[in-house]
């Protein structure tokens, strides 16, 4: 408890491996940055990919508060819009070629599982994650290993990332994919090393993110997505705050709710996005016939929330938030009714997004989910995409749940090891029971996504570069028909999270405006780097690069 | 039928959107035919050139002579430009210099003999040593000895541009159409057919990579191969480098829009798309572009790179091609070469006034297309 960093000169306490998204969150710091018009942002997503969070550290502007760990003795600083000209302290990296027969990226339920399968298949299997501590969305580790779980969802994820281990996977933590290129080639880098890569076979198991809904306010400090709460919570044990109000769409936010108030926080509001089940009972009972410990699991949930005198309130959705001095104010529309509620933190997740940029890099083929607005790799039975030696797993190809998440890894990692075939079928069963699952879940949870047609005017659609739905309804109405033209006249997805919450709305929005049917090229291009990348990391990167003309630019 | 427009632009880059804008402001009926595909007008990265690139004399020694003798035109194109400033409402232009540099004493020599050439074509350079240098670049690297600075060249915010260009044509009333033409009829109202035949009392060719095999069919051989170009973007920092930046030696042009953000290319390849797709991006490209651009300006390396991206350039022979087909052709060419973005508006300004029988805003006659009929 004693040790500290300096934020903004004044110290902040540091427990228990905090990210610094953790750290000052607990000490009640909400502005991480300030934008061109002196907004200030802070934790959104809480997984390293709206950028919201930047501070300085040490003299390091552009740092993700979230992404790093606090450690005694940092000085770090609000992010300015635009930080001087100045080099940064000389930190150099390392640059390795790595050649394993299999790489699996990212080290949640999916790829921890497809890896352990590789291996035992007697393939030699690295695995890379971005975050410090493997096992992704679902088993959310401790930050640190000696943490006692939380629950037996991340007990389990323990036992998962020990066996992984245990199986002679090599997992290299902390280390995060910034490129990928015929081949295929995939360049990744730690906080001190840069590593590009050639395997024999690629397994993507990169997951998802979550779809925010585009409310005025929704880009305030202490509005953040209910994963970056459930992480604040299940890693570092930091409360988002005090009185906390969940709005979203699925178990998720239910789940969350429950979590952060047996750690202390004061539930002031649960909307759930679709009517109560109780309306919904033929597809309640098909999701229970289905899975029926799953359904338990579920039940149990509601249960224990009602002990704890928190009600669910369906058919209820945030309309706009606004700071007041005294918390965030929500406007909340439930059924015909307007509702209002105060809260420290509001927390939001209405649907996922899958992190496919790997796979549209590498140029797989991708087919567009109207229901969801989003691009789906089309996949063979064994998890193959139309990339040869490519693989994709989980919810990088669209929201399946953990369960599905490991057996199509089981899947995978047998295909990847040159195993695939006649093994396959009691997994390929259950596979398809978790998909029945799933399906029936979402229908008892089906609800209307929200939309661009619904965003008023003056919201803002774009938060990197404050692009509002009028600006992009201008453009469009100017006769703008690709979404590259609509980029280049509104910036709409040219800021630092590279449209990964503008794009798939507005790809949407613009189908269902033409009636055209949405392919690849309706989204913005994919390109190198898929989230921005250190200047010191692409220096080190070049000496991994083989010299072929002696001549840089001979084309 | 409804008459034939005075003109018709194939091609709505910069080059034949300031041809038509420029007639449309003097009263001309005028079309754009565009097939919105791959434009290096909307790749590109807003320098606007002057001082002779290094890098195209080391890549085409034997087209030297070519570049030198466009000098002039590079100075009318910036003069173009700035009226064009005035004319769209502004997009950033900035006329602070530009710098060429050297790390060697041979880089230096280099750069001596070539500003001793330019001033006698009319530029406005000087050689700095390291101490002047520094004091007006003092983002600059510990390894830069010297330099050239040209004060004629700029820069721009070519997005801004492009969008407030899209707007005054749309005030101008000029048509645009969406499609590809395929081939090209000369004759006292030529012709232009795409999925459909457009007519109009003449043709201007602005089709950058695309006019080669249009051209074919009224007899020139004009090679307008693509070049697959580079380049990075990175977030904002303070607005603290005014000049455009480029290198003796190595491939990189540097500079920063007003929005704080640094933009880092110079000519590093890219890849051909399949067919009609955009090109794509080298590893190879990326990181020595890159860290080539943090070793002369170390300031910026606490920014992170944003995005990359490709597109078509189209150098042709280095040197701007102006003019009809032939003296009583009703066809006529805008393709301005290397460092098209700088030349689009004078010589798309230029052929139009041709072809509309207007007083030309410069001596079109050494960029006569009649090398190509010559060559064919
Ligand atoms: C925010 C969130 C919270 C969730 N919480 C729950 C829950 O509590 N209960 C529940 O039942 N389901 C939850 N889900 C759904 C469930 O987690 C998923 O269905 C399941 O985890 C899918 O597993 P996966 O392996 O596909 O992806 P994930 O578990 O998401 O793992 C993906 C991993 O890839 C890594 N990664 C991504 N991109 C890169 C890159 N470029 N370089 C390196 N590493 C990378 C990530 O760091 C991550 O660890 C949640 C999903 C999300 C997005
Ligand atoms: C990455 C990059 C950076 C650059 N940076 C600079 C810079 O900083 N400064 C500078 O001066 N120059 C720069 N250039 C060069 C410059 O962009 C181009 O030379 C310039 O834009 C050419 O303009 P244009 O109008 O002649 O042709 P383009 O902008 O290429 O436009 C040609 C148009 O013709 C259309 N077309 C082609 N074929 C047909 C057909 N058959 N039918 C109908 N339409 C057709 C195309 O779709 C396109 O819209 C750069 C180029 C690239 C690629
Ligand atoms: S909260 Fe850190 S990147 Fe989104």
């Amino acid at each position: 408890m004693s040790e500290t960093f300096l934020f903004e000169g004044a110290p902040v306490p540091i427990r228990d491996g905090q990210s610094l998204a953790a750290a000052l969150t607990e000490a009640g710091e909400r502005v991480f940055r300030t934008t061109e018009s002196g907004a200030g942002r802070g934790v959104f997503c809480g997984m390293g990919v709206c950028q919201d969070c930047l501070v300085t550290v040490d003299g390091r502007p552009n740092q993700r508060a979230c992404m790093t760990l606090a450690r005694p003795g940092m000085t770090v600083a609000r992010q300015e819009p635009r930080p001087a000209l100045k080099a940064p302290p000389e930190t150099p990296k390392s640059a390795e070629r790595l050649s394993p027969s299999v790489l699996v990226i990212g080290g949640g339920a999916g790829g921890l599982t497809a890896a352990i399968e590789a291996r035992k298949g007697g393939a030699d299997v690295l695995l890379l994650d971005e975050r410090k501590v493997p096992g992704g969305q679902y088993y959310k580790q401790a930050a640190l290993p000696d943490m006692e779980p939380l629950d037996a969802q991340q007990e389990d994820g323990r036992a998962l990332v020990r066996a992984a281990q245990e199986a002679g996977v090599v997992i290299l933590s902390g280390v995060a994919v910034w490129g990928a290129f015929e081949g295929p080639e995939i360049m990744a880098a730690s906080e001190n090393r840069v590593y590009a890569i050639t395997p024999r076979a690629l397994i993507v198991a990169t997951g998802a993110y979550e779809r925010p809904a585009m409310i005025r306010g929704w880009d305030l400090p202490g509005v953040m997505t209910v994963g970056a709460a459930q992480t604040l919570w299940r890693s570092y044990h930091t409360l988002p705050g005090k009185r906390v109000a969940l709005f979203g769409n699925g178990p998720l936010t239910a789940q969350v709710a429950l979590e952060l108030s047996r750690g202390g926080a004061e539930i002031v509001y649960l909307g759930e996005r679709a009517p109560s089940p109780l309306r919904r009972m033929g597809a309640a009972l098909r999701m229970m016939r289905h899975d029926w410990p799953l359904a338990q699991k579920g039940l149990g949930m509601i249960a224990a929330l009602m002990r704890r005198g928190i009600a669910v309130r369906h058919d209820a959705r945030p309309v706009a938030i606004e700071a007041l001095p005294d918390g965030l104010q929500i406007a909340i529309q439930r059924g015909g009714r307007r509702e209002t509620v105060v809260a420290d933190a509001v927390c939001m997740n209405f649907g996922f997004q899958p992190q496919n940029e790997i796979l549209r890099l590498l140029g797989v083929r991708m087919r567009y989910d109207p229901n969801f607005d989003q691009l789906r790799p089309d996949r063979s039975d064994h998890m193959g995409t139309s990339a040869s030696g490519v693989y994709a797993i989980g919810d990088c190809c669209g929201l399946g749940g953990a369960p599905a998440a490991c057996d199509e890894g089981i899947i995978a990692g047998r295909a990847a090891a040159g195993l695939s075939g006649s093994g396959d079928g009691p997994v390929r069963q259950q596979l398809a029971a978790h998909r029945r699952f799933q399906d029936a879940l979402w229908s008892v949870y089906a609800a209307p996504p929200p939309r661009l047609e619904d965003v008023e005017a003056d919201v803002l659609v774009c938060r990197c570069e404050a692009v509002t739905k009028a600006a992009l309804d201008a453009s469009l109405d100017a006769g703008s028909t690709d979404i590259g033209a609509v980029k280049r006249a509104t910036r709409v997805g040219m800021g630092r999270c590279q449209g990964r919450y503008c794009a798939p709305a507005l790809a949407g929005y613009m189908a269902r405006r033409t009636g055209a049917d949405p392919q690849d090229l309706s989204f913005f291009a994919p390109r190198v780097p898929i989230k921005p990348v250190d200047i010191g990391t692409l220096v080190a990167a070049e000496t991994l690069i083989p010299d072929e003309s002696g001549d840089d630019s001979a084309a | 039928m409804t008459a034939p427009p005075d003109l018709l632009v194939i091609g709505g880059g910069i080059t034949g959107q300031a041809a038509a804008l420029a007639a449309a402001d003097r009263g001309a009926k005028v079309e754009i035919v565009d097939f919105g595909r791959n434009a290096g007008s909307a790749a590109n990265a807003g320098s606007l050139h002057v001082q002779m690139q290094s890098r195209f004399l080391r890549l085409n020694p034997h087209l030297a002579d070519n570049l030198e003798s466009s000098l002039p035109l590079y100075l009318s194109a910036v003069t173009a430009w700035e009226a064009l400033d005035v004319r769209l409402g502004g997009v950033e232009l900035t006329r602070e210099g530009g710098l060429m540099l050297a790390e060697t004493p041979a880089q230096m020599a280099f750069l001596e003999q070539k500003a001793e050439r330019e001033t006698a074509k009319g530029l406005d350079v000087e050689i700095l040593g390291q101490n002047a240098l520094r004091r007006i670049a003092p983002y600059l690297g510990a390894e830069i000895i010297g330099g050239e600075l040209c004060r004629n060249e700029g820069k721009l915010n070519p997005l801004l541009a492009n969008n407030r260009m899209s707007d005054a044509l749309t005030a101008a009333g000029v048509v645009i159409h969406r499609d590809r033409i395929d081939e090209i009829v000369d004759g006292p109202v030529p012709e232009a057919h795409g999925a459909r035949a457009y007519r109009a009392k003449r043709l201007l060719v602005a089709a950058a990579w695309g006019a080669g095999s249009m051209l074919r069919t009224v007899g020139l051989t004009i090679p307008t191969e693509p070049e697959p170009l580079h380049m990075n973007i990175t977030e904002a920092g303070a607005y603290e480098i005014h000049h455009l930046v480029q290198h003796a030696e190595r491939s990189i042009t540097l500079k920063q829009f007003r929005s704080g953000q640094v933009v880092i290319g110079g000519g590093w390849p890219a890849t051909r798309g399949a067919g009609d797709s955009v090109p794509g991006v080298r590893l190879r490209s990326l990181a020595g572009n890159v860290a080539l651009a943090g070793r002369i300006a170390p300031g910026i390396t606490g920014l992170r790179v944003l995005r990359t991206w490709a597109g078509y350039n189209t150098p042709v022979d280095g040197k701007a091609t102006i003019g009809p087909v032939h003296p009583t052709s009703g066809v006529f060419l805008a393709l301005p070469g290397d460092a098209g973005y700088t030349l689009g508006p004078i010589v798309g300004q230029t052929a139009a006034a041709l072809a509309l029988g207007w007083e030309p805003p410069l001596d079109p006659e050494p960029y006569a297309p009649t090398r190509w009929a010559a060559a064919a």
